[in-house]
């Protein structure tokens, strides 16, 4: 129920605006604002690995289905049995490697962040913002972890707010408002966790 | 109409094409699913519609058949084949009426619908008067009623098909997760 009139008014560059009411829609443009906390507020540089090899497993999913589609229309079928047969196996093992990574390796980290001491002298700090909303609910839960160098102990922080203290009436997501909680968190884990 | 694009407007370049790898791993498992049952029944088309009601009162237009095309099984006569002449696209349902067997094995089948009054020699190619195992789809073994209908409708009107699947395609590129 986004008010439609007013859409074309709000076109500037850093205006999001998201149907209030789709939960999915609100979950993305919260996870967004926060990516853009972690790199263009505290500068730091964005990591693609993780997203990087989920795009792989389905690119290679999705290749060997080509390669199906293009070996049985070559050799029609009775001919292409042993490769379509070896294709759709493929397919399917790649389905459930990509359920895993999902599942266990990625468990909603959207965002991934490194900062480099610009010293040069302390090794880099990894940060990982990881989301989760449940259906239907309205509580959105922001949890940012760092981890210091290869062997540092990760250290996280958590916060769990309704997503109505992050957007007005009109579905316009208020970064003011999401900016000074995501920093409280930065802080935490920066000063506050140490090992005592 | 705008905010169905907002969500496209706001994805950078990694989520665009994992948008683009969503679309292409429905189509795909569509793809290896079907692929799939061609493999594991041996028939080049494993699902087919009854297209005619050549076959009344046993098969109905629009009806979903599942075939199996087994070597092990072979065909006998009174048995319900699906086969395709050569040169034409259209898979015919009938049955098996006469059979002819070699010693080696090579089969001829002369096939006739249960509703129609003479057999089918006036369906097959110019000059051929039996069947053989290669113009064979299939055996019937499985039957849905009805659901068939749909995909008669959509070649009867591939307007609806074309915008049904643009329509998909479009939902799925654009809506995030």
């Amino acid at each position: 129920m986004s008010s439609k009139g007013k859409d074309k008014d709000e076109k500037l560059d850093e205006k999001t605006q998201v149907n209030k009411w789709d939960g999915s829609a609100v979950k993305n443009a919260l996870d967004d604002a926060v990516r853009d906390v972690l790199v263009k507020k505290l500068n730091y540089m964005e990591n693609f690995r993780l997203v990087d090899g989920r795009l792989w497993i389905c690119s290679i999913a999705v290749g060997i289905a080509m390669l199906a589609l293009l070996w049985d229309f070559l050799y029609p079928f009775p001919v292409s049995r042993p490769i379509l047969l070896l294709c759709v196996s493929v397919y399917f093992v790649m389905m459930g490697i990509l359920t895993l990574y999902t599942s266990y390796l990625e468990k909603g980290i959207f965002a991934v962040a490194v900062q480099q001491d610009p010293a040069g002298i302390d090794p880099e700090v990894m940060w990982e913002a990881s989301s989760s909303m449940k259906r239907f609910d309205d509580i959105y839960s922001l949890t940012l972890v760092s981890k210091k160098g290869k062997n540092g102990s990760p250290k996280s922080a958590t916060f769990e707010k309704s997503v109505a203290n992050f957007f007005d009436t009109e579905g316009n997501l208020l970064q003011d408002l999401l900016e000074p909680e995501v920093l409280r968190l930065h802080s935490n884990i920066q000063s506050g966790k140490k090992e005592k | 109409m705008d905010s169905l694009f907002d969500d496209l407007k706001r994805m950078n370049k990694r989520q665009f094409l994992y948008q683009v790898l969503s679309f292409g791993m429905i189509v795909s498992s569509a793809l290896m699913i079907w692929k799939g049952l061609m493999v594991v029944t041996g028939s080049e088309s494993p699902i087919v519609v009854v297209l005619s009601g050549s076959m009344e009162p046993a098969f109905h237009r629009g009806d979903l058949l599942f075939l199996t095309n087994y070597d092990q099984d072979p065909i006998r006569v009174g048995e319900i084949v699906v086969f395709k002449v050569e040169g034409r696209d259209i898979p015919i349902v009938h049955r098996v009426l006469k059979l002819h067997e070699r010693e080696n094995g090579t089969v001829k089948f002369l096939t006739k619908g249960d509703n129609n009054s003479v057999d089918d020699r006036g369906l097959y190619a110019p000059g051929q008067l039996w069947l053989t195992k290669k113009d064979i789809v299939g055996r019937a073994r499985g039957l849905l009623p009805y659901v068939g209908m749909v995909t008669i409708y959509m070649n009867e009107y591939p307007k609806v098909k074309y915008m049904l699947l643009a329509g998909l395609a479009g939902y799925v590129l654009i809506h995030r997760e």
